[in-house]
């Protein structure tokens, strides 16, 4: 552990390591822009030069190797004058347009720009213009004129997904970031490339022109998309204009971890939130005789726990099926198990989780709910549904999840819910198959909630509630406790 | 002149060939390297005759040669640059084109010193039909077992491949040159690890100048205190000095290092053209800070002419006399540094750009004292900032000009 001082403070840290990730290890910030801590040094921005005592020129912080005895300083004259010099480089040609660019507000070289004064341009000559809306990918757009040509997006592609579709073209002042004709950024992990960005050249369809950053209220979660449990930023937009719950999000971006995620999330989870929120219920119903009555909690609460107390009663709680899923959080399944299950002796259990997909080979697991090892870890026996056992003799049927449609062909789950008397569905978005059912109760997603979720490799994800609850939702633990103490009530 | 280094194939009719080359006396070095001497001998010999890098940097080549680690399990490289970019010089097309065996000779004694089996030619693309002359040179060899599987019959197997350039001039630097060998884009890698460590395709790699592998040759036959009294302690040996401009014999002179520069342009290239009066010399290579005419009675030596803060580069000569304006001596290096810039690192890619633009306005429309100012302050913030040398060598002959001849270029600009 060779032992080096940067700007006087003394730090160990292992042979072999940066000065530049020893600074920032330490929280000493040195201007970087194409040093990526994922990535080998690139050494191209020329930002990172500091002094080292004993050698006569500046030195790259991002690419040389700490040395015992090492005297690393990062705010003298002569490194803040290079500071200047090489930013005054940059912003020679750059288009210096953030009062419309989206990244404005976290962007690296707005923050040096201001940090070193450089308001005033010395450049007197006319600034190239270059192609400010180049297509790279589905959702990915391009502005040359803002690009530094750090390379990262480069090579993410090269290094990390190892797909290759970005590259730099032409020479020079030339030089541009570039797909090869008809063959755009495909990879599933493109949206990595705007996080990656430390300028605005690379921006995201799906957030372009939607907010400024500085209004967005970063919240830490979970991916809940699939087994592997990323972590995540949701950014949220909680102030005018005023949007009602989830419909505030506007960005997903993925929270470092080294033991999950590194600095990576895939696209599923980064624009799935979009399909969640299109698909999102937010009004707690009856369904009686075609139309929709709006209900209290209260009121469900007496007519479930009227049914079930019933049942129980008449030693029938067989006539009682519960279907849950492995996305609920090991907490709402212990509940579950203790609240409901305890109480009715007999009831069935089955689980409507998605059907698998593909395992990447990166980040996305083939199993695409979040807590399958929670609840296996519970004990429970993780048994699919029998839509023959659902659709013969049961009278109350609770569904936990938006996963049922998932459990058989459309008709087989319409014959079997019809065949039950009273349907429950207790979940955050659409299945498709509300009309079928009596009670519909939006459910908590797992951003709007806390819990925790245990990994594909074990691993505890816990997670706090990110954002408020949308509309009449009612989140799956209050839920079972307020049904819990309804049916001991009337013992 | 006595010389043991060059000249002896020149001019020669048939010169290239084989056959000719034999006859005075060629591959006679590598015999005795390969037959007599063992390969910490030769590099013995080589680190005592002082032999500079003559591309452009001056670096020892017995030192470089010092650093490939004995032991690997990677195979060793040596790659000879050749691709001769820097505007003025012409002095390796001339070894390349006239006497491509002493190269080859000269190869074929390193890679036994540093224990190599495979060397790469990298020739500048424009040296198209050098290049097939080199390669008929060594196909030559190959036919006389002079390279392949047994060198000599000794069993050394060393095989040489000659791979033409695209036509880009950071592709001299020697890690693009590595980068563009790979087949890869031509741009140069961040140092550490230095190519004897880390180079052609991760292997540790010897990168040499075709005129410091040609000199081995003569070191070899006839020592190395013969060849280091040629030239000045520390610095030995001859070079060739590539003169260009308005003098009366413009052309490559082999001479002693340390012979004056007066020398070189007014005995050897016979003065300046009738009417013609010198003004300035760029003593190295376009990247070499310009002299004025009363700086030129100095020593041709690499450290000499740090002492006069220009260098001795690759020992090209540019001649300018005074009907030649500075102004358009300056907007002719900052095109060239801005068309040659690879776009990698920010204050080469773009600094060479806006030093272009300036000159450029200055040029077709004039302007202020402040302009030249300005040039000068944008040149020391690529000066010593970028990833290459390519970016050092983009600002000095702006620092240069601007320095030396501000009078002349404020009245260029300063129209009425």
């Amino acid at each position: 552990m060779p032992t080096l001082t940067i700007d006087g403070r003394t730090l160990s840290v292992p042979g072999g390591t940066t000065v530049l990730r020893a600074a920032l290890e330490a929280g000493i910030d040195i201007p970087h822009l194409c040093f990526h801590p994922a990535f080998a040094p690139e050494g191209s921005c020329r930002l990172c030069l500091v002094e080292i005592e004993g050698l006569p020129k500046l030195e790259l912080a991002c690419s040389t190797a700490v040395r015992e005895g090492m005297k690393v300083r990062t705010e003298t004259p002569a490194v803040r004058e290079s500071r200047r010099r090489v930013l005054e480089f940059f912003l020679a040609e750059h288009p210096i347009d953030c009062p419309i660019c989206d990244k404005a507000g976290e962007c690296r070289l707005q923050d040096y720009y201001e940090e070193y004064g450089l308001t005033e341009s010395a450049f007197r000559e006319a600034k190239e213009r270059r192609p400010k809306k180049v297509a790279l990918g589905e959702k990915l757009l391009l502005d040359r004129e803002r690009c530094v040509l750090c390379t990262r997006c480069v090579r993410f592609l090269r290094e990390v997904t190892r797909t290759g579709e970005l590259g730099v073209f032409e020479r020079g002042s030339h030089s541009e970031i570039g797909i090869l004709e008809g063959r755009p950024v495909a990879t599933p992990y493109g949206g990595n490339l705007v996080d990656l960005c430390p300028v605005g050249a690379i921006t995201d369809t799906t957030f372009r022109f939607r907010t400024r950053t500085w209004f967005l209220s970063a919240r830490p979660s979970i991916c809940p998309l699939c087994a592997r449990g990323c972590s995540i930023v949701i950014d949220y937009h909680p102030g005018f204009p005023r949007r009602p719950g989830s419909a505030g999000v506007l960005r997903i971006r993925p929270r470092p971890d080294e033991a999950v995620n590194g600095f990576w999330i895939c696209d599923l989870g980064r624009y799935g939130y979009l399909d969640l929120h299109r698909r999102r219920l937010s009004r707690l119903y009856w369904n009686r005789g075609g139309a929709e009555a709006g209900m209290s909690r209260d009121k469900v609460l007496a007519l479930l726990g009227e049914k079930v107390r019933e049942l129980a009663a008449r030693g029938r709680s067989s006539r009682l099926g519960l279907i849950v899923t492995t996305d609920l959080t090991v907490e709402e399944l212990r509940a579950v198990r203790e609240g409901l299950l305890a109480r009715l002796p007999g009831a069935r259990l089955w689980f409507a989780d998605p059907p698998a997909g593909e395992d990447d080979g990166f980040l996305l697991r083939a199993e695409r709910t979040a807590n399958r090892r929670g609840a296996a870890g519970l004990g429970f026996e993780i048994a699919p549904v029998d839509l023959a056992a659902v659709g013969n003799g049961l009278d109350l049927l609770l569904v936990f999840g938006s996963h049922l449609a998932d459990a058989g062909p459309a008709e087989s789950v319409g014959q079997a819910l019809s065949a039950v008397r009273t349907k429950v569905l207790l979940s955050p978005v659409s299945t498709g198959l509300e009309s079928l059912f009596d009670f519909v109760i939006p459910a908590a997603l797992p951003s709007e909630k806390a819990g925790t979720f245990i990994n594909a490799d074990g691993l505890a994800r816990p997670f706090e509630p990110a954002l408020p609850l949308c509309g009449e939702t009612w989140p799956e633990e209050e839920f079972i406790a307020a049904l819990a103490a309804e049916i001991s009530r009337g013992r | 002149m006595d010389s043991p280094t060059f000249a002896r194939a020149l001019g020669l009719a048939g010169g290239p060939s084989i056959e000719v080359y034999l006859e005075g006396g060629g591959y006679r070095a590598a015999r005795k390297a390969f037959l007599e001497m063992t390969p910490a001998a030769v590099l013995d010999e080589v680190k005592k005759a002082n032999l500079r890098g003559r591309g452009g940097a001056g670096f020892p080549a017995g030192l470089k040669w010092g650093f490939v680690p004995a032991r690997t399990d990677k195979p060793k490289y040596l790659c000879v640059n050749a691709d001769e970019g820097e505007p003025g010089t012409f002095k390796d097309r001339y070894i390349l084109g006239h006497d491509p065996h002493l190269l080859i000779e000269g190869i074929l004694i390193a890679s036994y010193a540093v224990g190599i089996h495979q060397a790469f030619v990298y020739i500048r693309g424009e040296y198209e039909r050098i290049a097939r002359r080199l390669e008929a040179a060594v196909a030559e060899a190959y036919g006389r077992k002079i390279l392949g599987p047994d060198v000599f019959g000794t069993g050394f197997a060393l095989d040489l491949a000659v791979h033409r350039g695209a036509g880009s001039y950071i592709c001299g630097e020697e890690t693009a040159l590595l980068e563009s060998l790979e087949g890869k884009r031509g741009h140069p890698r961040l140092k550490p690890p230095f190519p004897a460590a880390v180079g052609l395709f991760g292997a540790p790699t010897v990168i040499n100048n075709v005129e410091t592998l040609a000199n081995v040759p003569g070191i070899i036959l006839h020592g190395a205190d013969r060849f280091v009294g040629l030239g000045l302690p520390g610095d030995g040996g001859t070079r060739l000095f590539g003169v260009s401009g308005p003098v009366v014999r413009p052309g490559v002179y082999e001479l002693p290092i340390g012979t004056s520069l007066r020398e070189i342009i007014f005995t050897q290239a016979g003065g300046m053209l009738p009417g013609r009066k010198l003004k300035a010399v760029i003593p190295g290579g376009l990247s070499a800070p310009v002299l004025r005419a009363d700086e030129i009675d100095l020593a041709m030596s690499c450290d000499a002419l740090v002492c006069v803060e220009s260098m001795l580069g690759s020992g090209g000569i540019i001649v300018i006399d005074d009907k030649s304006s500075m102004l358009d001596v300056l907007l002719r290096a900052v095109r060239f540094y801005a068309h040659e810039s690879c776009g990698q690192c920010t204050p080469c890619r773009l600094g060479t750009q806006w030093l272009r633009k300036i000159v450029e306005r200055l040029a077709a429309e004039g302007g202020k004292p402040d302009d030249i100012d300005e040039l000068a302050r944008l040149a020391s913030g690529i000066k010593g900032r970028t990833l290459c040398p390519m970016g050092d060598a983009a600002a000095m002959p702006v620092l240069g000009i601007v320095q030396k001849f501000r009078s002349e270029l404020e009245e260029a600009v300063c129209r009425p």
